[in-house]
């Protein structure tokens, strides 16, 4: 009797500790939350004010009546009888922030670098794990090696060597070296040694199939999940490389959204704080939008990147 | 065998991607000129509306010169400069699309929109860069490219960079254009456009003369001045100028500044002492350290806030809330549109007066591309901004900028033909014209001039508690690791 | 007959489709990493602005570590360097360590069985969301929400509600804004961290917590001597992939400043190789400190990058002996059993 009162209690009280437990910790998410979302939201409260009202009144919470307005100077569609001002603001930020083109380059250049660092990188972790040759060891070694290198290092060299192949406003040197991914190749080995049994390729071989077409049927469809993380994590880096895109596109019309949100950010006159928080939503919210969607698979797809050797 | 004839196929198809890519490069090229509508639209648009405020040429020239074709030689008779000639070209006439790269593109916005009523030409410009400072490196990349670039606009920071590199820009004689076309040219503008070798290699439109613009409600509100005249009679020299902005802020109890920032005293301050800022490969100090002294008083006495930076949106503000009496400006920031309206000039509540001191501020050179491959047009584009007394006045009208002509501009203040609606329908022409002809520059300016202006105002704002010594010390410590060519 | 068909395949070499398999690889490496890497070495050997063309042997390498050489700023330069390379370790510090605590402790709630959390999966998808933003989107938005005056969000609020008098400098002020970069970089990895390490205690063997439990050992005892022992790979691989990514950071610190100039404040190494390297024209720019910094800080991540893989996988390579060992012993044994029961 006692034993089982006593036993009750105990649960009781572990209960309620883990209650109390619980309770504290959704505070802190729900402040982590707010902290992730809150910004964002402001942005998109800010970007539906004109300037002027922000002038006024900087610390806004709900949205205001001139997002069309803001969109209008932002597409350089304003009405005939807008002043020289508005209008010289308007030829300011559309030919600076043309965002149908700086989508269509970031994704040209965001993509394809994707499709080639997937696809290289596993075919080169395929031949480091499935063949063994005289360099093989010493050619994986040589990749951790590179892993650690910073882009920054040889990007000065690399920016020159552009300009000497002429290549300077192109995406050939934004998506092509996309195929040497040192980091996607690291974990794709070390994926496929811990998942991808090589008895499969030697059954491949005894059907008849070649090497290549081995690769592409059989090994490609099984380490989907390790392309898919790296594919994601590949799209987003690349998607968000301010840094070397900077360096190569210098025209207007090659920029992508990063380079468009650091022009906007640049400016030095006609600056309209409400177009300023339009153009950056904008850089934004796409992006979330999609995110969003898909961010089921997306955080199941960085979970899968955690589990390795 | 047909493993290899498979790998060899994978490469192919690599192949075909990046070739994909160049096509794509190429595409896009075909669209550059898509920049060229927009500003276009905005120039076909503005002629017309503006026609009204300023002269009365551009409207009806507009309706004219869009509707006579080529055969412009009939328009010659309502229009003084006639057809636009090209100069005796040596450069090649290949393509028929004139590009300028440009780093802000307010000027040349309001030059298509001029242009457009002598010429119709297609012309377009490409903005890399959006501030001075940043131009200034990009053009280096930008004109390495090899993506299309006539003419480009080069700023007074950072001019002699590029003149004076023979495979960044090319003479103005290879567009047919010699010294001798700029005899009514304000002299400094030539001096600064020959390079080294005496070889003329940038044509300037405008001259920067600067003056300082004052919010009138608030000077009469606080200063009790009703007139132009007044103003300039208190703020005449530097000492009426710190006498004034004493008594500003007892009767707005600090809150109004005499000057806007930092950077606009600078200028003001600067200029006119003429001083540059290398001799030989010596970073020189004493203006920087007199000014010093001088803003750290005001910054000590709230005549100007040190927080706000120049061409931020504070710098808006503080003229928008009223917060400033003035700015310090060059001609091209008092045009509609420009940077005075932006301020809040809006109400015709303000004015121009001489300031302090005679100064001018920057200044913009349209210099050859040795890739131009439209040197006909980027002939007479030239020419007509910088040689062309009829056409500057018409731009000076219309934009308000003070241009490279000394005709044009006595023929405007002589006609009284400029009233400023900004500024209550004064003729900021006739203000700054003493001031426009005193300009000295050309044997001051460096190639260092941006990076050692922007570094000195930037260590000046961090450390503006510090001594007068410590900012220049830290001053020249700085200017010493960003220019390895440099002595102290 | 199957077995002839395998051994006639084992007798082919294919090393060969080895090679071709990775050649794509180490030819594109080659072509856009190594060779600019090795003109970035030279680059490094070359002066400075007007003397960009001139051998100057070591002399940049001195000037940036040293501030001793030719120039008279020697010693400014490297003041200014030894300031970038302070930047660097202290903003990464400053995000690595608040961004692991936080993710930790996230983590082992979010893997808590006991612990009822609604909207699990929700908080975990909002809490990754700000890595997918652009660097630079988000630069602008910190920027534009944090100004230095009262015309700007954050002030305006904090002195509406009377918190602050003066507006606070986030964005210029020296410490302020490093701290505002520390926590923006935090702000857009912790998500990510936190999911890693997730993943990592998933796949820790639940039964090993059970006997945890029934031995009593209570929660923070689990987490020191369960938890944290074995997520030791993933958390080095964060490590090292976050050093790697601290030691290059560019954007944020760039681009998080007012007016036209980058905040000299918050100069990382990647900020002054990319400034110097593209200060204007051909003679304004100063390849061979760009080209110097690069190799120093190639030098420097090389040698943090070996010694945490070395003593990670030493440690396994280790552990795996001592099994070998282990298990050879017990076969010793169990032959020398066998032996003697025969």
């Amino acid at each position: 009797m006692s034993t089982k009162s006593q036993y009750g209690e105990a649960k009781d009280n572990y209960h309620q500790k883990l209650m109390a437990k619980s309770i504290a910790i959704l505070v802190v998410c729900i402040l982590l939350t707010l902290i992730c979302l809150v910004p964002i939201y402001i942005l998109i409260v800010n970007s539906t004010h004109s300037s002027n009202d922000l002038a006024q009144n900087p610390s806004r919470f709900f949205f205001g009546p001139h997002l069309g307005d803001n969109f209008k100077t932002l597409m350089n569609n304003l009405p005939a009888d807008a002043g020289k001002a508005a209008k010289r603001v308007a030829a300011q930020y559309s030919s600076a922030f043309n965002l149908g083109k700086g989508y269509l380059n970031s994704l040209i250049i965001a993509g394809f670098s994707t499709l080639l660092t997937v696809f290289f990188s596993a075919m080169t972790a395929y031949g480091l794990t499935v063949y063994e040759f005289k360099l093989n060891s010493a050619a994986y070694t040589f990749i951790i090696g590179v892993m650690m290198i910073p882009v920054q290092v040889s990007s000065a060299g690399f920016v020159r060597f552009m300009y000497s192949l002429n290549l300077i406003n192109s995406f050939i040197p934004l998506i092509i070296p996309a195929i040497a991914a040192p980091a996607v190749i690291f974990f794709m080995v070390s994926y496929m040694k811990s998942s991808f049994p090589l008895e499969i390729v030697e059954a491949a071989r005894i059907d008849g199939c070649t090497e290549l077409r081995t690769f592409v049927t059989i090994a490609i469809p099984m380490m989907k999940p390790a392309i898919a993380v790296q594919a994601i994590f590949a799209f987003v880096a690349n998607w968000n490389n301010y840094y070397t895109q900077n360096m190569i596109l210098k025209n207007a019309d090659y920029a992508t959204v990063p380079i468009m949100v650091s022009k906007v950010l640049a400016f030095d006159k006609n600056v309209d704080n409400g177009v300023n928080y339009l153009c950056i939503t904008l850089s934004i919210l796409p992006i979330v939008v999609v995110y969003f969607i898909l961010s089921k698979f997306i955080i199941a797809g960085v979970a899968l990147g955690g589990v390795k050797e | 065998m047909s493993k290899l004839t498979r790998t060899l196929a994978l490469l192919a198809s690599i192949a075909v991607v990046s070739s994909a890519f160049v096509a794509c490069g190429g595409g896009n090229e075909t669209t550059s000129s898509s920049a060229a509508p927009a500003a276009e639209n905005s120039s076909s648009a503005a002629p017309a509306e503006e026609g009204g405020d300023s002269s009365a040429a551009p409207a009806e020239e507009g309706g004219d010169s869009s509707a006579a074709e080529e055969g412009g030689n009939e328009e010659g008779g309502a229009e003084a400069g006639g057809e636009l000639e090209a100069g005796a070209v040596n450069l090649p006439d290949t393509d028929d699309t004139l590009t300028i790269v440009c780093w802000t593109d307010a000027d040349l916005a309001n030059m298509f929109d001029v242009y457009a009523n002598h010429s119709d030409a297609n012309v377009v410009y490409q903005n890399c860069g959006d501030n001075g400072a940043d131009a200034a490196v990009k053009y280096a990349t930008y004109l390495n490219s090899g993506d299309d670039v006539d003419l480009f606009v080069a700023e007074a920071g950072w001019i002699l960079n590029y003149i004076n590199d023979n495979s960044m820009s090319a003479p103005l004689s290879d567009l047919g254009i010699t010294t001798a076309d700029y005899a009514d040219a304000y002299q400094y503008t030539v001096e600064i456009g020959t390079d080294n070798d005496g070889v003329l290699k940038a044509a300037s439109w405008q001259a920067a003369a600067g003056g300082y613009a004052y919010n009138t409600a608030l000077a009469e509100e606080y200063l009790g001045v009703t007139s132009a005249e007044d103003m300039q009679a208190k703020i005449s020299d530097w000492a009426g100028f710190e006498a004034t902005a004493a008594e500003l802020k007892e009767k707005s109890e600090g809150k109004v500044t005499m000057a806007a920032t930092i950077g606009g005293l600078w200028q003001a301050f600067s200029t006119a002492k003429n001083a540059a800022w290398v001799d030989g490969t010596a970073i020189q100090t004493d203006v920087a350290k007199e000014f010093t002294d001088m803003v750290k008083g005001y910054v000590d006495n709230g005549y100007v806030n040190p927080k706000v930076e120049q061409w931020t949106t504070d710098w808006t503000n503080v003229g928008l809330q009223g917060e400033t009496l003035g700015y310090f400006y060059s001609t091209w920031c008092l045009g509609e549109g420009a940077q005075l309206e932006q301020h809040g000039g809006t109400d015709g509540n303000w004015n121009i007066v001489v300031g302090p001191q005679e100064f001018f501020w920057g200044g913009s050179w349209l210099c050859v591309s040795p890739n131009c491959n439209t040197a006909s047009e980027a002939s007479k584009f030239v020419k007509a901004f910088t040689t062309d007394a009829s056409i500057m006045e018409e731009y000076a009208l219309y934009s308000g900028d003070f241009t490279n002509n000394k005709v044009a501009m006595d023929k405007i203040v002589a006609d009284g033909s400029n009233s400023n609606p900004l500024l209550g329908g004064q003729d900021q022409f006739a203000v700054l014209s003493d001031v426009a002809a005193g300009i000295k520059m050309s044997d001051s300016i460096t190639k260092y001039d941006q990076n050692l202006k922007d570094t000195f105002l930037d260590v000046l704002k961090k450390n503006i508690d510090s001594s007068t010594d410590d900012i220049i010390s830290a001053f020249t410590t700085q200017a010493l690791a960003d220019n390895p060519d440099l002595t102290a | 007959m199957a077995s002839a068909a395998q051994s006639r395949i084992k007798s082919i070499s294919y090393a060969k489709y080895g090679y071709m398999f990775i050649a794509p690889f180490f030819l594109v490496y080659c072509f856009f990493q190594i060779w600019p890497l090795i003109y970035t070495f030279i680059l490094s050997f070359k002066g400075n602005q007007a003397n960009n063309a001139q051998f100057v042997g070591l002399d940049n390498y001195s000037q940036i570590l040293f501030g001793t050489g030719s120039s008279e700023g020697a010693s400014a330069v490297h003041e200014e360097f030894a300031r970038a390379l302070g930047n660097t370790f202290v903003l990464w510090f400053g995000n690595f360590i608040p961004q692991i605590l936080l993710s930790l402790l996230l983590a082992v709630w979010f893997t808590d069985a006991k612990v009822k959390l609604p909207g699990k999966g929700f908080f975990k998808i909002v809490m990754y969301m700000p890595n997918i933003i652009t660097a630079a989107s988000v630069a602008a938005l910190y920027v534009n929400l944090f100004g230095d005056s009262k015309y700007y969000f954050v002030n305006a609020t904090l002195m509406k509600l009377g918190m602050i008098t003066d507006p606070v400098e986030f964005v210029a002020g020296p410490t302020a804004s490093k701290v505002m970069v520390m926590f923006i970089q935090t702000w857009l990895w912790f998500g990510n961290t936190m999911i890693m390490l997730m993943s990592g205690i998933m796949g820790i063997s639940p039964s090993l917590f059970e006997a945890a439990d029934i031995d009593g050992a209570n929660s923070t005892q689990q987490f020191f001597n369960i938890t944290l022992p074995l997520l030791q790979p993933i958390m080095v691989y964060t490590l090292v992939t976050s050093m790697i990514g601290g030691l290059q950071m560019f954007d944020l610190p760039y681009l998080y400043h007012n007016g036209a100039n980058f905040s000299k404040q918050l100069e990382t190494v990647a900020v002054y190789i990319y400034y110097n390297f593209n200060k204007g024209t051909v003679d304004q720019a100063n390849y061979g400190y760009a080209g110097a910094a690069s190799i120093v800080i190639f030098a420097i991540t090389a040698i943090l990058g070996s010694i945490t893989f070395y003593m990670n996988r030493d440690k396994d390579a280790i552990a795996k002996k001592k099994q070998r060992k282990k298990a050879e012993k017990q076969m010793k044994a169990k032959m020398k059993q066998g032996g003697l029961s025969i």
